[in-house]
């Protein structure tokens, strides 16, 4: 907890912490220290970066939907998700960043979006599992930022990206039923693509609290949840509902604990290529994060998709 | 420049203010506000240039209206 240590030795970032202890709502950029600025940017951009690379995530994926309803679902949800990085954006911009700078101005590494959506979504069973589970993902994080932020401006923001949200997931669910209910080939895709999405979201959510270096998102009451917190309200979540549609997860409710326990070794290793976890090679955090920061085999095509090919018919990164 | 936006859901309801866009010219400001917030079938909306905004409260010397 150094980073904590660090803010409160300086007086200025104490008051402010204090202040929001006792209720007090940033409004402006006059309220902010660096300590608070510095760490709502680097929420903003993780939440940003997220919405905009499920963009060409679900496009692609849109391409296998069953029928033309189906596919104007998804890219009404593309539609969605890139409205919702723009509100992301914007507020940076009030704050003095770049929005061509984010979108067009940096490197497909410097994005700051989970390794999940570095993955390509490769069937209809894929998709849907990605609105179930990342979209939940999702819901789980920003709902506790609406709930818990003390930056006004981001709490009036979220009000139009929780209720879309909530659609996404519908959409996800409801066909994840539809699936299973099915039977044969869909239901196997279905647990297939469960297989390393569900490992996938877990991962997400990050460092478990007794790792955890800094919380300068809790200090300033950025979010209300720790990291575990928010893992335990996922699986709580999306672990009866697969339960429920007979789709086997690696976790399950430990009645004695009052918890959602994991079955596998946690973190462990991933082959992105053959989609699979490997549950018998466990690792630690900081391979974990060096395999995000090496990025995920759609990267590049993501971003080329989003800022257009730097070789291509019309230029890339033009601003 | 940035343009505030406002929309009512129906005829009961107050004008509210559901966010902002950075558009070139009123014209675009119309259409980014449209697309961007449907998340309603607004019966009124309209955006108005931050700049034409006068704050009354000593709050308002910046503009809090983030989006």
């Amino acid at each position: 907890m150094t980073a904590v240590k660090d803010l409160t030795a300086d007086q200025a970032e104490r008051a402010l912490i204090e202040k929001i202890q006792a209720g007090f709502t940033v409004e402006s950029e006059e309220d902010m220290t660096p300590g608070y600025k510095k760490a709502l940017l680097t929420q903003l951009t993780v939440q940003g970066d997220t919405e905009l690379m499920s963009g060409p995530a679900y496009y692609l994926a849109a391409r296998d939907a069953p029928t033309i309803n189906s596919r104007i679902a998804v890219i009404a949800i593309v539609h969605d998700e890139l409205g919702h990085a723009n509100i992301a954006y914007r507020l940076m911009e009030d704050l003095g960043v770049d929005k061509r700078w984010l979108i067009y101005g940096r490197e497909p590494h410097e994005f700051k979006h989970p390794y999940g959506f570095d993955q390509p979504l490769e069937n209809w069973a894929e998709m849907v599992v990605a609105n179930g589970f990342f979209d939940r993902a999702g819901i789980c994080l920003l709902s506790d930022v609406h709930e818990n932020t003390s930056y006004g401006p981001l709490r009036r923001a979220l009000v139009k990206v929780d209720r879309e949200e909530i659609l996404h997931l519908r959409h996800g669910e409801s066909w994840m039923r539809r699936l299973a209910k099915a039977g044969g080939e869909a239901r196997e895709a279905l647990q297939r693509a469960v297989d390393w999405m569900f490992p996938m979201t877990l991962e997400w959510f990050g460092l478990p609290d007794h790792l955890k270096r800094h919380s300068d998102q809790l200090v300033y009451r950025l979010k209300g949840k720790t990291n575990d917190q928010l893992r335990q309200t996922w699986m709580a979540a999306t672990v009866p509902l697969c339960e429920s549609i007979g789709i086997k997860v690696p976790a399950h409710y430990d009645a004695a604990k009052g918890e959602y326990v994991i079955d596998y070794p946690f973190p462990c290793q991933y082959d992105p290529e053959a989609k699979r976890w490997l549950f018998d090679e466990p690792i630690t955090w900081d391979q974990v994060f060096e395999r995000w920061k090496a990025r995920g085999p759609m990267n590049q095509r993501y971003v080329e998709m989003i800022q257009g090919k730097a070789d291509g018919l019309f230029g890339g990164r033009r601003w | 420049m940035i343009y505030e936006v406002f929309a009512r859901k129906d005829h009961h309801q107050e004008l509210k203010h559901v966010g902002s866009v950075d558009a070139a010219d009123d014209e675009l400001a119309k259409v980014y506000a449209w697309a961007l917030y449907d998340e309603e079938s607004w019966v009124e909306m309209c955006v108005v240039p931050r700049s034409a905004i006068i704050p009354v409260t000593e709050h308002g010397r910046v503009p809090v209206w983030g989006n």
